[in-house]
């Protein structure tokens, strides 16, 4: 009764946050409540006992995804008119990725019955280790492909945004600390009258 | 009374018996780094109210408190009054799952040190929220400085928590104390005790790095436009986690409640005795180093975090597992 209660109070809070993302006028309260959305998320995660996928999304998506999009959008001055008049834009892309994600949930829960197997893994004390034992045996391949995803996502974004030029100085530390100062300066005593040849 | 209510206050009682007590070592904390800095810096420090100026702190709170609020008309009122709580809040949670001695703690959890990592980051919320909401350029750029560099140094303390858990084989913090019971890991992994050290006084924007604050550059960094008890909750938030992260270091590599030898008058005197001394040692090497060293430049801050210790933890971690690795020591 306490579990279902608490269930509902976090998925309708989830549902809420989410709506609320969309209907946001500022960008950063949307940020906000994605935050909040994630946090729901992750309650929702433990409550059916897979405490460590929920806290993996906490930190990933929290402690590092949403931190960003916040860091972008609060230096972004973005006109909410001009928002709004986007937003039909992206409508059948939206109902695709829902009807995908139906589908998805859809053939998962009626079609697939794999229900039992699914709580059996997350009765278990420690799913850590449960995950720990397929994701580098049975799921090798996925994994790594996964990792290499994102090291080229990572590099593409780099190339793109990294242009070098050769006008902005820049420091090198190591070559300041292997210099001494006897290479930096020189002790001249110049004569009285004829002053300094700076050519010498 | 029936189970449910008991158990509830139970629990109750738990979470205040580690939070007053967090809360009450804040105050001494403020305390003993003025003394620590008037020490170094050869004066007396505070002297006054109370006995060698020991009530200093509860003066300045009570002053805090009674001071007026003020909300600056251009912020953003809620998420201005709320950035404080939140800070204070997130580094008050984190004490759920800290264990003082080998029974003494409010949650037992299977993935406790996974928790502290996500609670720890999620503090750079509360700084971030503050800068954005006071609408005022000196906190706004405090916030964005306090972002990247939490984030930065978070990568690094993330690989040295795993280098410590490849030797451990648990995520549960008081399996991860036990299993330092003959050897402490700041031994064999010294080079990430030292980094972690350096992440943490990162971490928790203290001298060196403190350069969302620098006062030089940015008036008071991300509370510039605070005053009164939402300037005080920020202020208290910084002090609990600076004992939040000298625990967690006490936890990951000072062996937590067990005494330093197995000997005689060493080992009956009690975990917790062995784990609030440990906890001070840590704390006054942050004191020192704020009296010790000057404040970084954000360049250098940048490149520490990221071209110095990312190789180097990330080394380690490969070290670390072939060594255990070859040797067969690997937990099961």
């Amino acid at each position: 009764m306490f579990l279902l209660g608490t269930f509902y109070f976090f998925a309708s809070f989830l549902i809420f946050t989410c709506i609320s993302v969309i209907f946001s006028k500022n960008p950063v309260n949307s940020v906000l409540f994605l935050v909040l959305a994630f946090l729901n998320s992750t309650f929702l995660f433990i409550l059916i006992g897979a405490e460590f996928v929920g806290i993996i999304l906490a930190i990933v998506y929290i402690g590092a995804v949403a931190i960003l999009f916040l860091f972008v959008v609060m230096m972004l001055d973005i006109q909410i008119t001009t928002l709004m008049f986007n937003i039909k834009r992206y409508i059948p892309l939206a109902l695709l990725f829902a009807g995908v994600i139906l589908a998805e949930i859809i053939y998962l829960t009626v079609f697939k019955s794999s229900k039992s197997n699914l709580s059996e893994i997350v009765r278990s004390s420690n799913n850590t280790e449960e995950i720990g034992n397929v994701l580098y045996t049975k799921y090798f391949i996925d994994f790594q492909l996964s990792g290499v995803v994102l090291l080229l996502a990572m590099i593409g974004a780099i190339v793109l945004t990294h242009v070098y030029r050769p006008s902005i100085k820049r420091q090198n530390i190591d070559k300041q600390n292997t210099t001494y100062s006897k290479d930096r300066i020189k002790l001249v005593d110049p004569k009285s009258g004829e002053g300094l040849n700076y050519n010498e | 009374m029936d189970t449910i209510t008991m158990e509830i206050f139970i629990g109750v009682l738990k979470i205040f018996s580690f939070v007053v007590p967090v809360l009450v070592s804040v105050a001494l904390l403020v305390y003993l780094e003025r003394k620590v800095l008037g020490a170094v810096q050869l004066r007396k420090g505070p002297n006054v109210v109370g006995p060698f100026g020991i009530l200093q702190s509860f003066a300045d709170v009570i002053k805090l408190i009674t001071k007026e609020n003020l909300l600056p008309s251009s912020s953003n009122k809620f998420l201005f009054i709320f950035a404080p709580m939140l800070t204070l809040i997130l580094s008050l949670i984190a004490w759920a799952v800290i264990p003082v001695s080998s029974t003494y703690v409010i949650a037992n959890i299977n993935i406790g040190i996974l928790y502290l990592f996500a609670v720890s980051s999620f503090g750079v919320y509360g700084v971030i929220i503050a800068g954005w909401a006071s609408n005022s350029k000196y906190p706004f750029l405090g916030a964005l400085r306090s972002a990247a560099q939490m984030i930065s140094y978070e990568v690094s303390i993330g690989f040295v928590i795993i280098t410590v858990l490849i030797c451990v084989g648990s995520l549960n913090l008081i399996d991860i104390v036990e299993s330092q019971k003959n050897l402490w890991f700041a031994i064999p992994l010294f080079p990430m005790f030292v980094v972690f050290i350096i992440s943490a006084l990162a971490e928790t924007n203290r001298l060196p790095f403190d350069l969302p604050e620098d006062e030089a550059t940015l008036v008071a960094g991300f509370f510039t436009e605070y005053s009164s008890i939402s300037f005080g909750l920020f202020f208290l938030a910084e002090y609990a986690n600076m004992i939040l992260m000298s625990s967690l270091t006490v936890i990951l590599f000072l062996g937590g409640w067990y005494p330093p030898l197995d000997i005689f008058p060493l080992n009956v005197i009690p975990g917790i005795f062995w784990f609030a001394l440990k906890v001070f040692l840590i704390l006054f090497v942050f004191l020192w180093v704020r009296a010790t060293f000057p404040r970084y430049r954000y360049d250098q801050l940048m490149r520490l975090g990221w071209k110095i210790f990312l190789p180097l933890t990330l080394v380690w971690v490969v070290i670390t597992s072939s060594f255990l690795f070859y040797f067969g020591l690997l937990p099961n």
